[in-house]
C-alpha cells in the first residue's frame, strides 16, 4: 500500500494526518491544482455536493449514499472547512482523494476556502488546537488558492459555489481571472463565491452578507441563454429540504450538511447525473450518534441561553 | 442568564441547567470583547473566556438591546409621588444568574430604588462570594452590606440577592418580604430563559403569582418558541441532551400561546414579538448599524431561524397609569423584510 493510499485509510476513520504528510501532500496537490482551468472541465456521470463545513461524519454519509471515490465521480462545490468540529480531517480527505484520482473528483471553491474568514469560522482554531501551530493551516489556506472558481459539466451545466456577478456575462470572462490569491472583498472572483439568487430581486441588489450580489430570475435566463447551458448548480446556501429549485428550474442549490451545525435540524442532498445528464437527487440525514466514532465529544451547539 | 429550577426532572437537572448560566455569562463577555456592548462587570463572572461564533455574538446583542431599551423605558417613567420627589421604583429578576444589570444602572447614575435577584441557592452562593470579593463588585453594593455565602444572600440598602426555588411561590411571597419589596410601587420583572425549563403549571403559578403580587408591574420574558418545526426539535433534543429540557415550549409553542399565557394569569396587557421582529423592528437601526460592521457574517439563513425561535414577551399592570407609553412602537407599518 502507498504512502497515499495508507494516508486515505487514515483520513478516513477521522484520523488527522502529521504536519509534514499535510505539507507533502498540498504540494502534491498544488501541482494537479495549477493545471485546472477557472471553469473546470467536468464529465459526466458526475455526483455534485454542495457544503460540508466539516461535518466529517455527515460526509461519510455522503459517501454511504453516493458511492465511495473512484468508484463515483464527485465534484465538491466547495465551503470544505469551518463550522463542523472536523475541518481539517474533512479538508485532506478530500484532498487526498484528489490527489490520487485526479480525474475522479474536482474540488472547486467556496467562499469558506478564504484566510480571512476560517479566521472567525473555526477552520483556523481547530488547526491550532489539534496541531498547536498554524502550519496546517497555512498550508491549506495556500491550497486553496489554487482551487478552481467554477466547473462546467458536459458543456451544459455551469456549477459555482455562490453564484453570478454583474461583471461576468460569459464562461470566458471567468476563464480570464488570475484566481491564484485570497478571495478579494468585491470583483468578478469575489461574486462567483458570495452571490445569491433571490425571489424578490429583479436584476441585481445589494447582498446582505456584504460580499457578493443577489441576482434574480432575469439574470439567470440571460445568462444560461448566452452560455447555452441548460441550468446553474450552486450551493452557499442552507435549504432545509437539502435541494432547491428556483426561476422554473434555471438554477438549483445543492446542500450536503445535514443538521447544519448540528443545530438546523435539515437534511441534506446530493444531486447524482447519468451518463445522460439526467437527474436524480439523494436525500440524507445526519450521521447517527452511535456512528460519529468513540469516545467522541457530543457536539453541544450554541443558543441563547 | 437562567438558572432556574428543575432539580427533580429527569430530564433536567441543577448542575445543566446552573451550566446554562456559566455559558451564558461566557456569550456575555464574548459580546463584550468583540465590542457589541459594554460591560465592565460580566468578566468577573467567567473563569474560562470563550470565542462565540458571529451568529451567537449577534443574538446575544439582539437580546440585551430589546431588554435594554424596555427597562430604560420603565426606568426614564416620569412620576412624581404626592409630595413631589421622584417615584420609587424596583426590579424583581427571576433566575437573574450572572447578570450584572444592576452594576452598569449604579454606574449610570440609573439604579432604582430597589433592585432584587433571586435564582437557585447553588447559583447566589456563588455570586455572593464573587461580590464578596472582588471590590469593583462590592463597592457598588455599599459596605455596609451583609454578605453570607452560605446562605447565598446578600442585603444590602438598595440591591439583595436571595436563594429561592421558583416553584414555591410561597417561597417567593417570603422572599420579596424579606427584600422590603413594596408591591405597590412600579416594579419590572425579568424572566430571561428561565421559566421555559419549569413545567406548566410551575411557570403559570409564577405568572399568575406576579399578577397577583405587583399592581403597577412590567413582566419582562425572553425565550424560544416554535418547538415543532425541524429547527425547533433539534434544539429542544440538543438543550435536552445538556440536561436542560424545555419543559415549558409545548405549553406556550407560539407568540400568541405566550401571550395567553399572562391574560390568561390576570395581567392587563401581553405582547409577544419573535426575536427577528425585535431586531429588525424596535432595535435601534443605528445601534444595528453599528454592531452588523463588528464581524464577517455569514450565517443568515440560520440567524433568521434561530431568531425566529426566540422571542421577548412583556406583560403589564398598570394600577397606577404609567405605562401609557410603553412597549413596542405602535407603528403598524408593515416589518421589514429579513
Amino acid at each position: 500500500m502507498s504512502d497515499l493510499d495508507r494516508q486515505i485509510e487514515q483520513l478516513k476513520r477521522c484520523e488527522p494526518l502529521k504536519e509534514s504528510e499535510v505539507k507533502a501532500l498540498c504540494l502534491k496537490a498544488i501541482e494537479i491544482l495549477v493545471e485546472e482551468s477557472n471553469v473546470q472541465r467536468v464529465d459526466a456521470p458526475v455526483t455534485i455536493c454542495g457544503d460540508i463545513h466539516g461535518q466529517f461524519y455527515d460526509m461519510k454519509e455522503l459517501f454511504k449514499v453516493g458511492g465511495d471515490c473512484p468508484k463515483t465521480n464527485y465534484l465538491f462545490l466547495g465551503d470544505f472547512v469551518d463550522r463542523g468540529f472536523y475541518s481539517v480531517e474533512t479538508f485532506l480527505l478530500l484532498l487526498a482523494l484528489k490527489v490520487r484520482y485526479p480525474d475522479r473528483i474536482t474540488l472547486i471553491r467556496g467562499n469558506h476556502e478564504s484566510r480571512q474568514i476560517t479566521q472567525v469560522y473555526g477552520f483556523y482554531d481547530e488547526c491550532l488546537r489539534k496541531y498547536g501551530s498554524v502550519n496546517v493551516w497555512r498550508y491549506c489556506t495556500d491550497i486553496f488558492d489554487y482551487l478552481s472558481l467554477s466547473a462546467l459539466i458536459e458543456n451544459k451545466i455551469f456549477s459555482v459555489h455562490g453564484g453570478l456577478s454583474p461583471a461576468i456575462s460569459t464562461l470566458d470572462q471567468i476563464r480570464t481571472i488570475d484566481r491564484k490569491q485570497e478571495v478579494p472583498h468585491d470583483g468578478a472572483m469575489c461574486d462567483l463565491l458570495w452571490s445569491d439568487p433571490e425571489d424578490i430581486v429583479d436584476g441585481w441588489g445589494l447582498s446582505p452578507r456584504g460580499a457578493g450580489f443577489l441576482f434574480g430570475g432575469s439574470v439567470v435566463s440571460s445568462f444560461n441563454h448566452s452560455n447555452n447551458i441548460d441550468y446553474i448548480c450552486r450551493a452557499h446556501q442552507l435549504v432545509m429540504e437539502g435541494y432547491k429549485w428556483m426561476f422554473n428550474n434555471q438554477i438549483v442549490t445543492v446542500w450536503s450538511a445535514p443538521n447544519y451545525c448540528y443545530r438546523c435540524g435539515n437534511v441534506a442532498a446530493i444531486l447524482e447525473l447519468d451518463g445522460n445528464l439526467n437527474k436524480q437527487f439523494r436525500v440524507f440525514d445526519a450521521a447517527p450518534q452511535e456512528s460519529r466514532g468513540a469516545p467522541v465529544k457530543k457536539p453541544a451547539p450554541d443558543y441563547f441561553l | 442568564m437562567a438558572s432556574p429550577a428543575a432539580v427533580s426532572d429527569s430530564h433536567s437537572n441543577t448542575v445543566a441547567v446552573q451550566a446554562t448560566n456559566d455559558d451564558a455569562s461566557a456569550s456575555k463577555l464574548s459580546c463584550v470583547k468583540k465590542g457589541y456592548m459594554k460591560d465592565d462587570y460580566i468578566h468577573l463572572f467567567v473563569r474560562r473566556p470563550v470565542r462565540r461564533s458571529p451568529i451567537i455574538n449577534r443574538g446575544y446583542f439582539a437580546r440585551w438591546a430589546a431588554f435594554r431599551k424596555l427597562l430604560y423605558q420603565f426606568l426614564d417613567i416620569d412620576k412624581k409621588t404626592d409630595d413631589g420627589g421622584p417615584i420609587k421604583k424596583q426590579i424583581l429578576s427571576l433566575g437573574a444568574g450572572f447578570d450584572t444589570t444592576y452594576f452598569h444602572l449604579q454606574d449610570e447614575g440609573k439604579a432604582p430604588y430597589l433592585y432584587v435577584e433571586v435564582d437557585f441557592k447553588e447559583v447566589t452562593s456563588k455570586k455572593a462570594a464573587l461580590i464578596e470579593t472582588c471590590s469593583q463588585l462590592r463597592s457598588k453594593i455599599g459596605e455596609t452590606a451583609s454578605i453570607s455565602r452560605e446562605k447565598g444572600e446578600v442585603f444590602s440598602d438598595h440591591y439583595k440577592l436571595l436563594p429561592v426555588d421558583l416553584r414555591d411561590t410561597q417561597k417567593l411571597s417570603d422572599i420579596i418580604a424579606l427584600a422590603d419589596m413594596d408591591t405597590s410601587l412600579p416594579t419590572f420583572i425579568i424572566a430571561e430563559c428561565v421559566l421555559i425549563y419549569l413545567d406548566p403549571d410551575s411557570i403559570r403559578a409564577v405568572v399568575g403569582w406576579a399578577n397577583q403580587t405587583f399592581t403597577t408591574a412590567v413582566f419582562f420574558l425572553y425565550e424560544q418558541i416554535n418547538p415543532d418545526d425541524a429547527f425547533g426539535q433539534q434544539m429542544i433534543r440538543n438543550l435536552e441532551s445538556r440536561g436542560c429540557a424545555l419543559l415549558g415550549i409545548y405549553a406556550t409553542p407560539s407568540l400568541k400561546a405566550k401571550e395567553k399565557l399572562f391574560l390568561d394569569q390576570g395581567w392587563q396587557r401581553a405582547v409577544a414579538w419573535d426575536m427577528l421582529r425585535v431586531y429588525s423592528e424596535f432595535v435601534d437601526a443605528q445601534e444595528r448599524r453599528r454592531i452588523e460592521r463588528l464581524e464577517l457574517f455569514d450565517e443568515f439563513e440560520e440567524w433568521y431561524m434561530m431568531q425566529e425561535h426566540y422571542c421577548v414577551a412583556y406583560a403589564i399592570n398598570d394600577a397606577m397609569g404609567l405605562y401609557g407609553d410603553f412597549g413596542f412602537s405602535d407603528d403598524k407599518s408593515v416589518p421589514s423584510s429579513p
